[in-house]
């Protein structure tokens, strides 16, 4: 083999990469609660036929699913300004990720809404519980519990997809290794690196969320 | 003084008709046992009592507080309606104090401080009191219906409503159960229950009430029922479970 490996000239600029990773983290730490909200609204709506919003979750989320990411992400960064909405590549990354993150996790929270014995609603409601009341308190809890691993593997993906992001010149984690190796030309080190980071950072966040989910929606400690 | 009232109930489900024609005065403390075959429809009245069935016609009224065909604002009338499963329907991600507490905290704004007394005193009642912590799903079947029941009295309810609450457990878990209803009912609880236990309802009933085909065909106390069945139906229903 003749290639020679050379990380130094990409660990020179770790700085650049600390930033990326943190920005990404960043995208998805916001990404994940506003689009984690939408999916909480949108999974009621359609569950339990409210409508008009049923209606309209439904063509969201078959818009966002039949759809590429990265298109997602042009049509709001080129679109919105040409509708005279001003909007920088943050605004753009953070938007695209949570308009995608929030109809993914409709459908997923929406199974596990559905997946609630009729028996505990009635319970509810032979209570006198309002239809607001049971779902905050008796319906959404065990939802979210049941589909926690699942919304934890859509909140990966879609960091994991954050890296398209670089493409709209948002300065996250891929956008800093594009820039990096355009400068000492060690592509191959560089994506080595940024490759490994990416996976710790999988890793990380999976982990992160899981625990993070086991306190929030609390529960039964076996 | 009649506590619960219902008049001329209609009930079908699609093409069929369930309910025909209900008309039944409840006293304030009589106990009540609906029996009949299986869609005779008992469970369905017994569900139109707090409105989780709805009805084409007729009225409920219970102390008061009076539901009409096609009404859905129901809040005040099942605040004074307990209800009682065969699945206990326990929430499963509440401990036992919490599943008492909650309908009281949050329907009623109990302050929080209260709500425990509450919760403590109603599951003292049904003897769980050291369950307090505990999860539903580390209880048997006879202590999650005792704490359902638990969870009902805590909203202090005028009527509570029994829907074959000891149907769905083990036959050696029956008792501890029917015990706690018959505390209710010596205190003065005012009990509908739909139930198999004839035994049961014979020994603890003020009145029997035999549902056939939507209607019902014949009521009195257990012992005129048992000994003097008027109508060949409930001869061969009383025939059919000894």
């Amino acid at each position: 083999m003749a290639y020679s490996f050379d990380f130094a000239a990409v660990l020179e600029y770790r700085e650049v990469l600390l930033a990326g990773t943190l920005r990404t983290l960043a995208l998805t730490a916001t990404g994940t609660v506003f689009g984690l909200a939408i999916g909480v609204l949108g999974a009621v709506s359609r569950a339990w036929r409210i409508a008009p919003y049923d209606k309209v979750f439904a063509v969201y989320v078959e818009a966002v699913r039949n759809t590429p990411f990265l298109v997602q992400l042009f049509f709001i960064f080129f679109g919105l300004p040409s509708l005279g909405v001003q909007i920088n590549e943050w605004q753009a990354a953070i938007l695209a990720m949570v308009i995608n993150l929030g109809a993914y996790t409709t459908e997923i929270i929406r199974a596990g809404i559905e997946a609630t014995p009729r028996g505990q609603i009635e319970a509810a409601q032979s209570l006198a519980m309002t239809r607001a009341q049971i779902f905050r308190q008796v319906v959404l809890p065990p939802a979210l519990r049941k589909v926690w691993p699942a919304i934890c593997s859509q909140v990966v993906i879609v960091m994991l997809g954050s890296s398209v992001c670089s493409q709209i010149a948002a300065e996250e984690l891929t956008f800093a290794a594009n820039f990096i190796q355009s400068r000492n030309f060690r592509a191959f080190e560089t994506y080595f690196i940024v490759t490994a980071m990416y996976f710790v950072l999988a890793l990380l966040v999976r982990q992160i969320m899981i625990r993070g989910g086991r306190r929030l929606l609390g529960g039964r400690r076996a | 003084m009649n506590l619960v009232r219902i008049d001329g109930l209609h009930k079908h489900f699609g093409s069929n008709h369930v309910l025909k024609g209900i008309d039944l005065r409840i006293k304030q403390g009589e106990v009540v046992a609906l029996i009949g075959r299986s869609g005779s429809g008992k469970s369905t009245l017994l569900r139109s009592i707090n409105g989780l069935e709805s009805f084409e016609d007729g009225l409920v009224e219970v102390d008061g507080e009076r539901l009409h065909a096609g009404q859905t604002n129901l809040r005040e009338l099942r605040q004074k309606v307990g209800m009682v499963f065969q699945q206990f329907n326990l929430f499963p991600h509440l401990s036992v104090g919490e599943n008492v507490m909650l309908a009281p905290q949050v329907v009623k704004k109990t302050p929080r401080g209260e709500c425990e007394t509450i919760a403590r005193s109603v599951l003292d009642k049904v003897g769980l009191s050291e369950k307090y912590d505990a999860y539903p799903d580390q209880l048997s079947g006879g202590q999650q219906q005792r704490v359902a029941i638990a969870r009902a009295l805590a909203m202090q309810p005028r009527v509570l409503l029994c829907d074959e609450i000891t149907s769905a457990l083990d036959p050696e878990l029956v008792n501890e159960v029917l015990a706690v209803v018959k505390t209710l009912a010596a205190e003065g609880m005012t009990l509908i229950m739909v139930t198999h236990e004839m035994r049961f309802a014979r020994e603890v009933g003020d009145r029997l009430v035999f549902m056939h085909e939507g209607r019902i065909h014949e009521s009195g106390t257990p012992a005129e029922l048992f000994a003097h069945p008027k109508t060949p139906e409930l001869a061969n229903f009383i025939g059919s479970i000894n």
